[in-house]
């Protein structure tokens, strides 16, 4: 049970450490090993879990949210004071004391067996750090059960709570006073009161409100940062080139312009952020489509992802249908990546056998002059060269809040735009050295 | 013993609570300081400019395109043959170099003898050249007209074939940045009459090339330069 607790601690830990470094709004390598400590660089299950929307509670009101490796630490830490307290005050063969520490050790069992259901069937992975936390709530809960059943069991024999020794003398623990002719029977005597259990289930909840406030109270002001990142200068679309991205778009929610490549897997992941979040709803998004192919980019010295020229002049072919080309090719971007990889012809062959419709179209000049045009909207606005990239109302979501941040970020620029306060600000500049007095 | 027990929590409370608050701190710490430092971003999205745009070519861009109305605030659209040979004030034969290193973004329409009409070969060539922009920011159509019938009527001849590309551009492309990237230049018989080697191009025509033949045309191509 300890050493469960103590596992726990280390690795919840370490879990803790690894999302709060990133409050900096930098790339960090994450401790993924089964080795407390040990770093890893690039993707992993442990980057996939801490990025999803499972990571962190209250993300719309802190940056990142609450890592919910910090309650599973407090919890982890109160097993470890609450077994260590048995031990002193010599509990652990108390039914009810070992009942609520079995209790306590089933929270983060049960959390752990959600998180891991949810690792399984959403992510489609599991982080080594995180098994290590899994594995240490079951040590706990096995432990603590353990115990318990031991100490029921144990007092099975033993006199009933309330009852008196063989000799019908109080039985106690302690040091018996000089001269009473009270005698020590058990490690523990009489079962603990449900007042110690209330007790230690406040400091239970203390040991998770206390770190959870603190952090909340000491998480860095990232909204300062909100409009420091470039706006757009046209944001209107001579060309006629933006799309729809969503069908269930809102026509009243804030309008929205998202750069991106269809056959970027970043791409893909910011919109399921953004879906998981509940603000696409509130959002009026357009995309203008920035394939980051050398095929159709001039502004790239290599096709980062093979295909995407293509599957975008199926977007533009499309008109009506592009949320849903843009969907297919944000599943089976991986695929078309590889094909047209190996054979660049391989991207229009896929996409024409799954829209036939559009096969007159795509390679069209036609279609061809729509995606330059695109890219042409995106030099006109001096956008960077890099997908995705969010505009809320001409104001650039920072591509350092496009992840954890994202929906602190994103909802409090809604928030300000709804009061007429979101706009583009210089970005923070260091303090001039003050002239020195004549 | 009660000391012991609120040691021991105070102790491990202190675990969470204290590592968390350092940790934020360090974060902020290292957030104040990048946020002053200069960032590494990514390179801003602008257009093409390639290695065969040399200072001296763009000198001449720009005269070219000055006079022909695309920069510089002058309205006027297209340049007489005299006017393009004093704003490149150089030999016909390198004004056409100028435009070689550009042979894989252009193209020759050809015309029928005395004809500036676009037939289907013509109008493939013009679309297929016109939608490979990519990063270029100018597409040049310079007519010209073989030597038969006088340098009046030729002239004239040539006018209408660059006005023939544009029209058909116009209609089929629907570009709003069009009069802002279309330089047209007609030139008679008298100057930069192409030579042999443009045989070479991308034509609309399949026939054998010779330069009279290649003169009855329109040569179309995007200019990967910046201003």
């Amino acid at each position: 049970m300890l050493v469960g607790a103590v596992v726990g601690v280390v690795f919840a830990a370490v879990s803790t450490y690894d999302f709060v470094q990133h409050l900096d709004r930098q790339v960090h390598n994450l401790h993924c090993s089964f080795i407390p400590g040990v770093s890893h660089a690039g993707e992993s299950g442990c980057q996939i879990a801490m990025m999803s929307p499972y990571s962190s509670v209250m993300r719309g009101r802190v940056w990142g949210g609450v890592p919910i490796a910090l309650p599973a630490l407090s919890v982890f830490a109160f097993l470890v004071f609450y077994a260590l307290d048995l031990l002193v005050t010599r509990r652990k063969g108390d039914p009810r004391a070992t009942g609520f520490l079995a209790l306590a050790a089933a929270l983060p069992a049960l959390a752990s067996l959600v998180m891991l259901l949810i690792s399984l069937t959403q992510l489609g992975t599991t982080c080594k750090l995180c098994v290590c936390i899994y594995v240490a709530s079951a040590l706990c809960l096995v432990g603590g059960v353990g115990l318990w059943r031991r100490a029921v069991r144990d007092r099975g024999g033993a006199p009933a709570p309330g009852r008196r020794g063989p000799d019908h003398e109080p039985a106690f623990v302690g040091r018996a006073r000089t001269g009473s002719d009270a005698r020590l029977i058990a490690v523990a005597g009489g079962e603990t009161s449900l007042g110690f259990v209330v007790a230690a289930f406040a400091i239970g909840v203390g040991f998770v409100v206390v770190p959870v406030l603190l952090y909340l109270a000491m998480a860095p002001d990232h909204a300062r940062f909100i409009g420091t990142c470039e706006g757009l200068a046209h944001p209107d679309d001579p060309y006629g080139v933006m799309l729809r991205v969503d069908r269930g778009r809102d026509a009243r929610g804030t309008p929205a312009i998202e750069v991106l490549d269809p056959l970027c897997p970043a791409c893909k992941a910011f919109e399921q952020r953004l879906q998981a979040s509940g603000l696409a709803g509130r959002l009026d998004r357009k995309a203008v489509l920035f394939p980051l192919d050398s095929t159709c980019n001039w502004m790239v010295t290599e096709a980062t992802h093979p295909g995407a020229c293509m599957v975008s002049e199926a977007a533009l072919c499309a008109g009506d249908k592009a949320p849903e080309v843009i969907a297919w090719a944000f599943d089976n971007g991986e695929r078309i990546r590889d094909a047209a990889r190996a054979d660049p012809a391989a991207a229009a062959r896929i996409v024409k056998q799954r829209f036939p419709e559009l096969a007159s179209c795509i390679g069209s000049p036609d279609a061809r002059s729509r995606l330059n045009k695109s890219l042409r909207w995106i030099v006109a606005n001096n956008i960077r060269v890099l997908t995705p990239q969010l505009f809320v109302d001409k104001v650039k979501l920072c591509d350092e809040d496009v992840d954890l941040g994202l929906e602190y970020t994103l909802s409090t620029m809604l928030g300000r735009r709804a009061h007429g306060g979101l706009a583009t600000v210089p970005a923070e500049k260091p303090a001039a050295e003050k002239p020195a007095k004549p | 013993m009660i000391a012991a027990r609120i040691a021991i929590a105070a102790a491990l409370l202190a675990v969470p609570a204290g590592l968390t608050g350092a940790w934020i701190r360090s974060a902020d710490t290292r957030l104040t300081e990048l946020s002053r430092a200069p960032a590494e971003l990514a390179p801003v999205a602008t257009a093409a400019d390639v290695g065969y745009c040399s200072p001296d070519l763009k000198r001449i861009l720009r005269r070219v395109l000055t006079s022909c109305g695309l920069v510089g605030g002058n309205a006027a659209r297209g340049c007489q043959p005299v006017q393009a040979r004093s704003v490149a004030t150089m030999s016909g034969h390198d004004f056409n170099a100028l435009f070689k290193p550009m042979q894989d973004r252009g193209g020759i329409v050809q015309f029928d003898q005395d004809k500036f009409d676009l037939d289907a070969g013509d109008v493939s060539l013009v679309d297929q050249v016109f939608a490979d922009q990519r990063g270029a920011s100018w597409f040049f159509v310079v007519a010209r007209a073989s030597p038969e019938g006088n340098s009046l009527h030729n002239r004239e001849l040539s006018k209408q074939r660059a006005e023939a590309v544009m029209s058909h551009l116009r209609q089929q492309f629907k570009d709003p940045d069009l009069d802002k990237e279309v330089g047209m230049l007609w030139l008679g018989d008298e100057y930069a009459q192409l030579e042999a080697e443009f045989c070479a191009w991308k034509r609309s025509s399949t026939a054998s090339c010779n330069t009279d033949q290649l003169n009855r045309s329109a040569f179309v191509a995007w200019i990967d330069c910046q201003l």
